[in-house]
C-alpha cells in the first residue's frame, strides 16, 4: 500500500494540474500568512504605540487638575485586546468588533460601544488569512484536483486496464486521490508550520490547526469520491460538486444566520443608546436624593460623606452616571447574551457547513471571534468599575486627593495572555 | 454578414439546453437563489430603513421635547443620527452592514458611527451576505460556465462544425452565434435586476443610475460570455474548456478580491480612531477648554471682545462671555478635528483606491466596485454620511452656544452654581430646542456616483473587448489549422 502510494506520489506530481494546482496553493498560503503576520504585528505596534501616548496624555492632564473630580473627566484610559499567537492565521472578525477603547469614568454605556473599525470596503471584500484559504478555498482546489480522475480514464479507455493492474483494483483511485491530497496538504502545511514556528505558536496548537485543515481536505476528499465513482462525465461530476462547495460555504451558512437571527433577538443599539442617555440626562432635572438614595445602596460605605450642597457637586455627577449604567444594564446585558446564544447556535448550524465549521474553530482557536470580543468588553467594563473604585473614595471625601494617592491610578492590563 | 446564421445558431444553442436535464436544473437553482438574494436584501433593507427612520423621529422628538434647561447642558445632552439605507441597496447593500448606523453628536467631540449590523449578527464566516449583487457577481458566471463551457468543443467532439463549415458558416458565425445564445441566457438572469430595480426608482432612484446599473451589470455578464466562449472556442475537449473556466472563475472570483483587499491593508496601513483622537488631543491642547472661560488661551478673545464693545471688564459686555467663548472654542476645535477627521478618511480612501487599481486583474472585482459605487453604498458614500452628520453637530451646538452667548445673562451664569433663582434664569424655554437640521440621507447624485464608477466599468468592458478578440481570434486560427 506505501510503496503504491509512493508511486502514485511520483505520477500525481508528473501532471501539470497537480503541479498548478499546488503552486497556487503553495504561494496563495504564504501571501496569507505573510500579510496575516503583517497585520498582527500592526496590531502590536499600534497597541504599543496608543499605550505610550496615551501615558504621556494622562501625565500632562493629571498635572494640575484641582480636584479629583476633574482629574477623573480629564484622564482617558486605554483598554484593548492584544492579538493571540495564532491570530495571524484567522484575523476574525477583528476589523469589526473593536479590540481597543479609549475610556474615562463617565458612564460605561455611552463609550463601550465606540467603534474603532478598519476600511468597511475591505472587511466588506474580507481578508485573504489562512482561515478563508483552508476553509473557502482548499475545498476548491481538492475539486479539481479529483473531479475527473476517474472520467479521464474512462474516456481514454483506460480504465478497466488501471484496475485490472492494480492490486487494490477500483482502489487505486483512492489511492490515487490521497497522492493528490496529500500533495495539496504539504503545499499548505509546510509554509503553515514555518510561520506558526516564527510566530511563536505552541506545537501543540499547530498541530491542531493542520489537522484541522486535513480533515477538511479529507471530507472534500470523500465527497468528490461520492460523486465520481458513480460512473459520471468529468464535467457533470465537476458541476455536482461545485454546486455542493456553494451550497455548504455560502447557502447554509447565509440560511442558518437568518434562522438564528430570527429566533435569537437582540435589543437594538439605538435602543440601548436612547435610553442609556436619557437615564443619565433624567438625573440632571431630578432631585439629588433621586440619585443619591440608589447609590448608597450600591455603596453604603460612603453614606457618611454623601451630603450634596451644591447645585453641582463632582460625586453627584459621577454618582448619576453609574445610575445610568446600572438602568442601562439589562440592555447590554441581553444584547451580549443575545450575541453569545446566536454565536452559540451558529455552532449548531456549523455542523451542516464543514467550511463554516473549519473557519469557526479556526477563529476560535486564534480567539479572533465573537467571544472573545466579548471577554475583552468585560475585561474593558471591569476595569471602568476599578476606576470608579480607586476614585470614589477621593471623591466622597474618606481619602485626600493627593499626588501620593493618584501615582496608585489604575493602568489597563489585558485580562487575556497572549499565551493562552 | 448575413446575422440569420449566427442566430439560427444561437436558438440551436437554446433548443440543446432546453433539452438538457443538467441545463436546466442549473438555470433553475441559479434562477431560485438570484430571486431570493433580492427578496430576503428587499425585506432585510426595508425593516433596517423602517426602523432607523424610526428612531431618528423618535430623537429628533426626544430633542425638541426637552424641558427649559441651560443651553450648555443641551450640548452635551446631545443628538442621535442615524443612516438610512440608500434605495439601491436592496440590490447592492454594499458596506451599510460594516458601517455604523447611529452616531452620537454632542460638543467638542467627534463620535464614531457604532452598532453597525455586523456587531450582533451572527457570524457565519466568510460569505456570510447573499445579496443580488453578489449573487450576479459570482453564481451568474458560474451558470454561465455550466450553459457554454462545451458550446463549441462539443461541435468539434461530435464533429458537426466541420458540417457547419461546409454549409458555408463561418468560424465567426459560430462563435457569434454561441456568444449571442449565452448572452440571451445573461440578459434573461437579468430579469430579477430589473424587477429590484423597479422597486429603487419607487424609493425614489433616478432612472439615469437605474438605466445605467442595468447596463453595468449587463456588460459584467458579457464579459463572462465572451471569456466562456474564447476558452471554448481554444479548447479541443469540453472538458478541458471546463476545467480551465472553472480555475478562471476560481481565480478571478474567489482568490482575487481578498487578495486586493489584503494587499490594501498590507500596502496601505492605516491608524485607528483612537490614535486620530489623541492626536487631536495633542494638537488641541494648545486651544483652551471651552468650559472654563478663565484659561489663558481666551485672553486674546477678551481683549478682542473688549475692545470691540468698549468696555472694562467681561461682565459689561453685552454678550455672554462664556457663551462666546464657548462658540469660539468649538469653530476652533472643529477646525483641528475635521483636519485630523478628513486625513482618515484620505487615508481609507487611499485604501479603498488600491483595490480599485487590482480590478484591472478581475473582471469580478471591479462589478464589486462598480456596483456598490452605482448604488450609493460604497466608502465614500459613509464618508459622505460622517460629513453630514459633524454638519448636523456643529450646526446645533453652535446655535445653543450662539443662545449661550446672546440670550443669557452673564451675571446669572456666573451665579447659577450658589444661587436658585439664576440658575432658574439661566434656563432657556423648551421653545428654543426646535433647531436641528436633518442628516440628508440620499446618495450622492448621480453625475457623481456615474463618473465615480465609470472607471471600473471601463475595466469590466476592457474585459469583454479583449475576452471577445482571443475568442474571435482563436476560431479563425483553429479553422486554419484543421485545414
Amino acid at each position: 500500500m506505501l510503496s503504491d502510494l509512493g508511486r502514485e506520489l511520483r505520477f500525481a506530481w508528473r501532471e501539470p494540474v497537480v503541479r498548478w494546482t499546488t503552486l497556487i496553493a503553495f504561494g496563495f498560503t504564504v501571501f496569507a500568512l505573510t500579510a496575516g503576520l503583517l497585520e498582527v504585528r500592526n496590531q502590536e505596534r499600534e497597541i504599543a504605540g496608543l499605550a505610550a501616548a496615551t501615558v504621556e496624555d494622562q501625565k500632562l492632564v493629571l498635572d494640575g487638575q484641582p480636584d479629583p473630580g476633574s482629574a477623573a473627566y480629564y484622564t482617558f484610559h486605554l483598554t484593548y485586546d492584544p492579538p493571540s499567537a495564532l491570530a495571524f492565521a484567522a484575523l476574525g472578525s477583528r476589523d469589526e468588533l473593536s479590540w481597543k477603547h479609549r475610556l474615562r469614568m463617565l458612564a460605561v454605556e455611552g463609550q463601550i460601544y465606540e467603534t474603532d473599525t478598519d476600511n468597511s470596503e475591505l472587511s466588506l471584500i474580507g481578508q485573504l488569512d489562512f482561515a478563508y484559504l483552508v476553509s473557502i478555498l482548499l475545498p476548491l482546489l481538492v475539486i479539481g484536483l479529483l473531479f475527473d480522475l476517474e472520467a479521464r480514464e474512462r474516456r481514454e479507455s483506460r480504465y478497466e486496464l488501471v484496475c485490472a493492474t492494480s492490486a487494490h483494483g477500483r482502489g487505486i483511485f483512492l489511492v490515487r486521490a490521497l497522492a493528490r491530497c496529500l500533495i495539496l496538504a504539504a503545499a499548505i502545511a509546510l509554509p503553515f508550520l514555518g510561520f506558526a514556528l516564527y510566530g511563536g505558536v505552541s506545537i501543540g496548537d499547530s498541530l491542531l490547526v493542520l489537522a484541522l485543515a486535513s480533515g477538511h481536505i479529507l471530507f472534500w476528499l470523500l465527497v468528490c469520491r461520492l460523486v465520481t465513482v458513480r460512473n459520471l462525465e468529468g464535467a457533470t461530476a465537476a458541476l455536482i460538486l461545485l454546486s455542493l462547495w456553494f451550497l455548504l460555504s455560502v447557502v447554509v451558512p447565509v440560511v442558518g444566520k437568518t434562522g438564528v437571527e430570527r429566533m435569537v433577538a437582540v435589543p437594538d443599539g439605538g435602543h440601548i443608546l436612547l435610553t442609556q442617555r436619557e437615564k443619565v440626562n433624567d438625573a440632571w432635572d431630578l432631585p439629588k436624593s433621586a440619585t443619591m438614595d440608589p447609590f448608597l445602596k450600591t455603596y453604603p460605605e460612603l453614606t457618611d460623606y454623601a451630603e450634596i450642597k451644591r447645585q453641582f457637586e463632582w460625586k453627584w455627577y459621577y454618582a448619576f452616571q453609574e445610575m445610568g449604567d446600572q438602568t442601562a444594564a439589562p440592555l447590554s446585558t441581553d444584547l451580549y447574551e443575545g450575541m453569545r446564544a446566536r454565536d452559540g447556535a451558529m455552532g449548531w448550524v456549523a455542523l451542516l457547513s464543514p467550511p463554516l465549521m473549519t473557519h469557526r474553530v479556526l477563529t476560535q482557536m486564534a480567539q479572533t471571534d465573537v467571544d472573545r470580543h466579548l471577554r475583552y468588553v468585560q475585561c474593558a467594563r471591569d476595569f471602568h468599575a476599578r476606576l470608579r473604585h480607586f476614585f470614589y473614595p477621593m471623591l466622597f471625601g474618606p481619602k485626600p486627593f493627593s499626588k501620593e494617592n493618584m501615582s496608585e491610578l489604575p493602568q489597563f492590563e489585558p485580562c487575556i495572555d497572549r499565551e493562552s | 454578414m448575413n446575422i440569420n446564421i449566427p442566430i439560427a445558431i444561437a436558438r440551436d444553442e437554446w433548443r440543446y439546453w432546453a433539452r438538457s436535464k443538467l441545463a436546466l436544473f442549473s438555470c433553475l437553482i441559479a434562477g431560485l437563489l438570484i430571486v431570493a438574494s433580492l427578496v430576503s436584501t428587499v425585506a432585510r433593507i426595508e425593516s433596517e430603513r423602517v426602523t432607523r427612520e424610526g428612531f431618528q423621529e423618535q430623537a429628533r422628538e426626544t430633542f425638541e421635547s426637552q424641558p427649559a434647561r441651560h443651553p450648555h447642558r443641551m450640548v452635551h445632552y446631545g443628538h442621535y443620527v442615524f443612516r438610512v439605507p440608500a434605495p439601491l441597496s436592496l440590490i447592492d447593500p454594499g458596506v451599510d452592514a460594516h458601517t455604523g448606523t447611529v452616531m452620537f453628536l454632542e460638543g467638542h467631540r467627534q463620535n464614531s458611527a457604532v452598532f453597525s449590523p455586523r456587531y450582533a449578527s451572527a457570524q457565519a464566516g466568510p460569505y456570510a451576505e447573499l445579496s443580488p449583487a453578489f449573487a450576479y457577481q459570482v453564481l451568474l458566471p458560474l451558470l454561465l460556465i455550466v450553459l457554454g463551457f462545451a458550446a463549441i468543443p462539443r461541435e468539434r467532439e461530435a464533429r458537426t462544425d466541420y458540417l457547419l463549415y461546409a454549409a458555408a458558416v463561418t468560424p465567426t458565425q459560430v462563435w457569434l452565434g454561441k456568444s449571442l445564445a449565452l448572452a440571451g441566457a445573461a440578459c434573461a438572469g437579468l430579469a430579477p435586476l430589473v424587477i429590484g430595480l423597479v422597486i429603487a426608482l419607487s424609493a425614489g432612484e433616478s432612472l439615469l443610475i437605474a438605466a445605467y446599473m442595468l447596463a453595468g451589470y449587463a456588460l459584467y455578464l458579457f464579459a463572462w460570455v465572451f471569456l466562456v466562449t474564447a476558452v471554448s472556442a481554444w479548447c479541443t475537449r469540453a472538458s478541458t474548456a471546463l476545467a480551465l473556466l472553472l480555475a478562471c472563475w476560481t481565480l478571478l472570483c474567489v482568490i482575487t478580491p481578498p487578495v486586493a483587499a489584503t494587499a490594501a491593508q498590507t500596502l496601505a496601513p492605516m491608524g485607528g480612531k483612537i490614535a486620530t483622537d489623541l492626536a487631536v488631543v495633542r494638537a488641541l491642547r494648545d486651544t483652551g477648554d471651552g468650559h472654563n472661560a478663565n484659561d489663558p488661551a481666551f485672553a486674546k478673545l477678551r481683549a478682542q471682545l473688549l475692545e470691540q464693545y468698549g468696555v472694562d471688564d467681561v461682565a459689561d459686555l453685552p454678550v455672554n462671555f462664556r457663551g462666546m467663548v464657548a462658540q469660539w472654542s468649538e469653530a476652533k476645535q472643529t477646525e483641528i478635528m475635521n483636519v485630523f477627521a478628513d486625513e482618515k478618511m484620505a487615508s481609507e480612501a487611499a485604501q479603498s483606491e488600491v483595490v480599485r487599481w487590482l480590478s484591472l486583474l478581475s473582471p469580478a472585482l471591479a462589478f464589486e466596485n462598480f456596483s456598490k459605487i452605482t448604488a450609493g453604498t460604497d466608502l465614500s458614500q459613509h464618508h459622505a454620511f460622517l460629513r453630514d452628520a459633524e454638519r448636523v453637530r456643529f450646526d446645533f451646538v453652535q446655535k445653543l452656544n450662539n443662545i449661550h452667548a446672546e440670550k443669557l445673562p452673564f451675571a446669572d451664569d456666573m451665579q447659577r452654581g450658589s444661587s436658585p433663582e439664576a440658575e432658574r434664569r439661566t434656563r432657556m424655554s423648551a421653545a428654543n430646542w426646535r433647531m436641528l437640521e436633518e442628516v440628508t440621507t440620499q446618495p450622492q447624485t448621480a453625475l457623481v456616483r456615474i463618473s465615480a464608477s465609470l472607471p471600473q466599468l471601463l475595466i469590466a468592458l476592457l474585459w469583454c473587448v479583449v475576452t471577445a478578440c482571443i475568442g474571435f481570434l482563436r476560431m479563425n486560427r483553429r479553422l486554419q489549422d484543421a485545414v
